[in-house]
């Protein structure tokens, strides 16, 4: 095996360091600190060193013009922050996080409608796009036909009634590495089904619904297409926590009854009211990062 | 270096003096942006926006002399990129070089800079070239300004291995500068 190369700690290395004058490049231990601080110029920098001496004091010179521009938006940040803690630099960095949980719970609410029936009427007529497409999607797996059926009110489906609202033929090939959570800004921006934000909407239903009744329904048709991407039926959980793993952990604590009384039977502790996500991360769009 | 005014500067830099602050920032900020050009060239400017957050946000909370602050600061800086790493990692379709300099312009001749004077971003270019332990490393010890055991603590590795990082660290760079112009007249 000759897969050391020379930055690898081999024995005629370090006998190198511990022995100059074997090697033309040779340093001792102090020449090299004394490079490291700069006490050495690169006229005094030991044969062979002048002109790195020379490259680390470059990278040490005073500072140019427009590396100090920025100093008015850090001001700023000190401002923002000392008079107003509470808004951190966390909750704008967390922004994009809660704006996922918040269409999870959405989901949630969706699912718990389409359970009990009636409820859904109530949901109608303000879900943001991305939660249409998964009741649209869950609605073709679950009434086991297109919208427009008896399972919910057109207003559920935005108004798209006797479309055929065929759920994307199957997710892609990338279905668990990256793309997850990097499709996240796109599909809060209300865009478009790839295959991967598919999946990952599928996962989120199916972690908000699984182990209540509804879920049964929903393992059912929409999420045989899941379970081939997991790799199995039985994959699916792990392969969904492992995907969402934010909606896998905060599901416990976001189970709670609607304060409403439509909802009737199974699924319905399930279903909050969608605004429970925290509503800060909405209304900032342009974001208020310093300038570069 | 703010120097011997550095306790009372802090002091009221955390109590959101804009004038002290000011201080703090002139003096790390250069240094934070050219730790961020060897480490993550393609995101210094906004690493070093979130840096300077997380130095604002624990301010009051810190204590130390100045070179605990600068290793401080520095701690937030590494992790901001490891977390900017992470994420980069995620998002499927940008591909980002974690050492990504050494993809950016080098210089065309940095030997021959050197006797003219060497930028400082061909120099941070130069030392973007080496293994991301060692470049790291060199930029800590000289950019940062800290002292073996702070880098060591920072990268979370012994005393002796950032010796030893830094020592071939610059013998590659003697060698890539020494193979780059062979024929030098006096220097």
């Amino acid at each position: 095996m000759t897969a050391m190369g020379p930055d690898d700690a081999s024995p005629p290395d370090m006998r190198r360091f511990s022995t100059p004058g074997a090697d033309p490049l040779a340093l001792d231990e102090d020449t090299v600190e004394r490079l490291l601080t700069g006490d050495l110029q690169p006229h005094q920098a030991p044969a062979g060193y002048a002109e790195v001496a020379a490259l680390l004091a470059a990278t040490v010179a005073p500072p140019r013009p427009e590396e100090l521009a920025g100093q008015a938006a850090a001001l700023a940040e000190l401002r923002a922050v000392t008079r107003a803690p509470a808004v951190s630099a966390r909750a704008r960095r967390t922004r994009r996080r809660s704006r996922r949980q918040r269409v999870g719970l959405a989901v949630v609410a969706v699912a718990a409608a389409l359970a009990s029936g009636g409820a859904a009427a109530a949901a109608g007529g303000h879900l943001p796009g991305p939660v249409r497409e998964v009741a649209r999607n869950i609605l073709v797996s679950v009434g086991g036909g297109e919208p427009g059926t008896s399972v919910a009110p057109p207003a559920l489906l935005g108004a798209r009634p006797g479309t055929t609202a065929a759920a994307p033929s199957g997710p892609g090939p990338t279905g668990l590495a990256g793309p997850a959570s990097g499709s996240a800004p796109t599909r809060a921006a209300g865009a478009p089904d790839t295959a991967a934000s598919e999946t990952e909407r599928l996962c989120r239903a199916y972690l908000a619904a699984q182990d209540k009744a509804t879920a049964r329904k929903l393992r059912a048709a929409s999420f045989k297409q899941l379970a081939d991407t997991a790799g199995g039926a039985d994959k699916v959980l792990a392969y969904c926590q492992e995907l969402l793993p934010d909606e896998a952990k905060s599901k416990e604590g976001k189970q709670k009854t609607p304060p409403d009384d439509h909802g009737q039977g199974q699924g319905q502790g399930q279903g909050g009211p969608p605004t429970t996500g925290g509503d800060h991360g909405r209304t900032g769009s342009p974001s208020t990062r310093t300038s570069r | 270096m703010i120097g011997p005014d550095f306790e009372a500067v802090l002091a009221t830099a955390a109590a959101g003096d804009e004038q002290a602050f000011g201080r703090l920032w002139h003096d790390l900020q250069p240094r934070l942006l050219r730790y961020f050009m060897v480490a993550s060239p393609a995101a210094a400017e906004d690493l070093a926006s979130e840096t300077w957050l997380g130095v604002i946000r624990g301010l009051h909370r810190f204590q130390g002399n100045e070179p605990a602050f600068r290793a401080w600061v520095f701690t937030i800086a590494r992790h901001e990129v490891l977390d900017w790493r992470r994420r980069a990692a995620r998002r499927a379709t940008e591909d980002l070089p974690a050492n990504g300099l050494s993809e950016q312009a080098a210089p065309d001749d940095p030997a021959a800079d050197a006797l003219e004077g060497l930028s400082t971003r061909a120099a941070l270019a130069e030392v973007a070239t080496l293994p991301p332990d060692q470049a790291e490393a060199i930029v800590l010890r000289v950019v940062a300004g800290l002292d073996v055991q702070r880098v060591a603590e920072l990268m979370g590795k012994r005393p002796g291995t950032v010796r030893v990082l830094t020592h071939r660290g610059l013998r590659r760079l003697a060698e890539r500068l020494g193979t780059a112009a062979p024929v030098r007249g006096a220097v």
